[in-house]
């Protein structure tokens, strides 16, 4: 503790009597330190623009305040976006993602969209590589009806039974296998 | 026995049981996971961690040493063109496809000019400049679906790129930005927020000043006509017929570009942007003037 | 015991009800015979739209005269107000609550704090007894204690945020389906004595606790006093809504523009990229 003491007044008294110019060489091009900002002992900084350098200089410059500024669109159009927008209707979609279907909402099941606009259908890969199962998430209605319905369209579709597992507290479905693809086919079919 | 319309058929039975209270509620089974070490049977056993040495220890030997053999890192040749690989600059790529989605989905607005800011904006596109990560790649993965008239800046962009953006009536201009500049363009509310001046867009390093001057490469330091040259030739080589932009109605969108000095669209370099009162100051110091517009 | 669970929700008859929609028209008024003030539906026209659930329709009471009044119907959004009743999420949530600002205090001594015990008992060999260094070790009596709790323990964790978010929504869900939430058009009450209160809430059949929710964290003046002697009546503004509070109260009573305010909050986070958002709150992460 002494050594330390010891060894910063020593430093203090490298400095005594020219605080002042040493700062003002250490700002930017004339700027003016309002006083009490003098610290003698060296410190880091985590950010140049943070420290007292650039933050205890006086206002010199000269600037003008423009309120309600035309430019306050290019701002607006850089701020980020506060919900994900909703999709405008169009005659086209080029890259392949399909709209929901209104006729989807009368079916007794429902595969409700992600905030994102996207089916829920998912690939879990675990045990590295070794047990892939595609997951059917957010649906609401007659979960088991929907089981039933994929179960015999899996079957139609690779000519095998295919397992599935129904969690009805999560409302998800999953079945053994990559069927992302038939499953999503299928939920466009349907209008979800 | 199943039951049908999960949620309706929850809230219903909620209607007659009793009331949800701090007491009667709890997590589901077996949710929890206990990893306790047991004491019985292969329960107090090693763990099949084995009987001494690095397996119980973990203290395993160091990445490629093959307990005294010449380890392979060094048996077989040195490939020299990963040489530097840390010190290169990266471009993590952006599809023509996915373009076309964040397009589709109305994530960006095509009436607008695109740059990598309303990219990032859109939350289908992210990168790091702190990872020396320089901006977008532009790739072709979608060139022939690819359907949307737009006036897009980015960083690298190949000739097919280039030819399928222009196909459709639109522009596309590559540009450098500093690594500085890049962040504030990654989050520019952050940057408002922190009440700095805008400071000015940086030059291109020598390696990459042919890039961004080629009109070939669509360069934004490129010669304007030189590039209406390219736009014809690129036309002629791929094969289709090109727009005329001056007569489009969104020409005056088409035509905008950014000043090299400049980071984002409309706002010059010295201006102080507050969100709070939405106000900009803009310096009327001739110093400053001076200074930015250099 | 199962089977007892399960002849147990047989005996409840328990039939998912269709939801009928009384009136369908866009903001209508009908004028109700038996009342003085004329009887107001209020569709809402949602910026995310229902995609499959209907919207659930609820009076709007008064609490300026001890008689009940419906005062009009209101539209709620079924994302916020009916999502699935998930008791374990719940359950999470409260546990959170409890945690995060719980820090254990239990303490003991360890054989070096312990009062004495540096001296070596008695001489290693020779005596045909067990070594020992010191009286003060675990295996005496009045020595100190191996590995136990140390004060100062914080249980501070953060539940994700979309749990949270979960949380709520399934606490308001749940609240709503066993008719323990009530909207009232405001909290303007014509005397400041708690016995009209204890009548309202008797006649009313509410509670007997109830947790008021305003949009406002300042409440008209009658309302204020008369909650404040009543220990198991308590006002919270709309920011200040959990799902412990919601729980510990039997009745949860919303204004108006509260459940509106809710509404428009969780609706905006259900739907928004909180990616950004979220990372300066990750915790264990680089």
């Amino acid at each position: 503790m002494a050594t330390v003491l010891r060894s910063q007044c020593a430093f203090a008294r490298l400095f005594a009597g020219k605080t002042v110019q040493i700062l003002n060489n250490a700002t930017d091009l004339g700027a003016k330190l309002g006083p009490g900002s003098q610290s003698v002992l060296s410190r880091k900084y985590s950010n140049y623009a943070h420290s007292p350098f650039v933050t205890k200089i006086k206002e010199q410059y000269d600037y003008e305040i423009v309120k309600k500024p035309a430019e306050w669109a290019f701002v607006k159009r850089l701020l980020p976006l506060e919900t994900i927008p909703a999709v405008t209707p169009k005659e086209t979609y080029p890259s392949g993602w399909i709209p929901p279907k209104e006729e989807a909402t009368s079916l007794p099941y429902f595969i409700a969209r992600t905030k994102n606009h996207e089916v829920p259908i998912y690939l879990d890969i675990t045990y590295r590589g070794m047990r892939k199962i595609t997951k059917i998430r957010k649906i609401e209605g007659d979960i088991w009806m929907l089981n039933d319905e994929i179960k015999s369209y899996l079957k139609q579709k690779n000519g095998r039974y295919v397992e599935t597992r129904v969690h009805e507290i999560g409302r998800f479905i999953e079945a053994k296998g990559d069927h992302v693809h038939d499953l999503m086919q299928w939920a466009y079919s349907k209008g979800f | 026995m199943g039951s049908r319309q999960i949620t309706e058929k929850s809230l219903s039975m909620l209607r007659s049981l009793p009331r949800i209270s701090l007491q009667n509620i709890r997590d589901n089974p077996n949710s929890k996971l206990k990893n306790k070490r047991g004491r019985g049977q292969h329960g107090g056993d090693k763990h099949g961690a084995g009987n001494k040495g690095s397996g119980q220890r973990q203290n395993f030997m160091r990445l490629g040493y093959e307990t005294g053999n010449n380890p392979f890192y060094l048996r077989i040749p040195q490939e020299h063109y990963y040489r530097g690989h840390h010190l290169r600059r990266e471009y993590p790529p952006l599809t023509l496809h996915n373009l076309q989605k964040i397009i589709d989905k109305d994530c960006v607005d095509t009436s607008k000019p695109i740059d990598i800011a309303s990219l990032i904006r859109s939350g289908f596109y992210n990168f790091s400049p702190d990872l020396k990560q320089f901006g977008i790649n532009l790739t072709d993965e979608g060139a022939d679906i690819f359907a949307a008239k737009i006036n897009i800046e980015v960083q690298w962009a190949s000739e097919q790129v280039i030819a399928a953006i222009e196909k459709n009536g639109g522009v596309i201009t590559t540009a450098y930005y500093d690594p500085h500049s890049l962040l504030l363009l990654k989050n520019p509310k952050k940057f408002f927020e922190s009440g700095q001046a805008i400071p000015r867009r940086m030059i291109p390093p020598s390696d990459l000043i042919e890039y961004y001057t080629s009109a070939k490469s669509r360069g934004y330091l490129a010669d304007p006509e030189e590039i209406s040259k390219e736009r014809v030739k690129l036309a002629q080589k791929y094969g289709y017929t090109l727009p005329n932009i001056e007569k489009d109605s969104d020409y005056t969108m088409l035509s905008e570009r950014k000043d090299p000095r400049q980071i984002f669209y409309g706002l010059e370099p010295g201006w102080v942007v507050n969100l709070k009162d939405e106000c900009i100051l803009k310096p009327k110091d001739q110093e400053l003037l001076s200074y930015y517009n250099s | 015991m199962t089977s007892a669970l399960i002849s147990a929700i047989k005996r409840l008859h328990i039939s998912v009800v269709p939801q009928i929609r009384v009136f369908s028209s866009n903001a209508v008024s009908v004028p109700s015979a038996d009342q003085q003030n004329t009887l107001t539906v209020t569709k809402k026209d949602w910026a995310f739209k229902p995609q499959y659930t209907k919207p659930r329709e609820v009076w709007i009471e008064n609490i300026d005269t001890i008689e009940e009044q419906k005062l009009g119907l209101f539209e709620l959004h079924p994302s916020v107000y009916a999502a699935s009743p998930r008791i374990d999420i719940i359950h999470q949530n409260v546990v959170w609550q409890k945690k995060i600002r719980f820090v254990s205090w239990a303490h003991t001594k360890t054989r070096a704090e312990v009062r004495g015990g540096g001296r070596k008992p008695w001489p290693q060999k020779g005596l045909g007894r067990a070594r020992h260094g010191s009286i003060r070790s675990p295996l005496f009596r009045g020595g100190g204690v191996a590995h136990g709790p140390r004060s100062g323990k914080t249980h501070f964790f953060m539940l994700p945020f979309h749990i949270r978010l979960n949380g709520l929504t399934t606490t308001l869900s749940a609240k709503l389906a066993q008719d323990d939430l009530h909207i009232v058009k405001d909290l303007i009450l014509p005397t400041d004595n708690p016995d009209y209160l204890h009548d309202l809430i008797e006649k009313r059949n509410w509670g007997p606790s109830v947790l008021l929710v305003d949009d406002t964290d300042y409440a008209p003046r009658n309302i204020t006093v008369a909650v404040d002697s009543i220990p198991h009546v308590n006002i919270m503004p709309v920011y200040g809504l959990n799902v412990f509070s919601m729980l510990k109260h039997d009745t949860l009573v919303l204004t108006q523009a509260a459940a509106e305010k809710i509404e428009e909050q969780l609706l905006k986070w259900l739907n928004a990229d909180t990616r950004t958002q979220q990372q300066a709150y990750k915790l264990n992460q680089v």
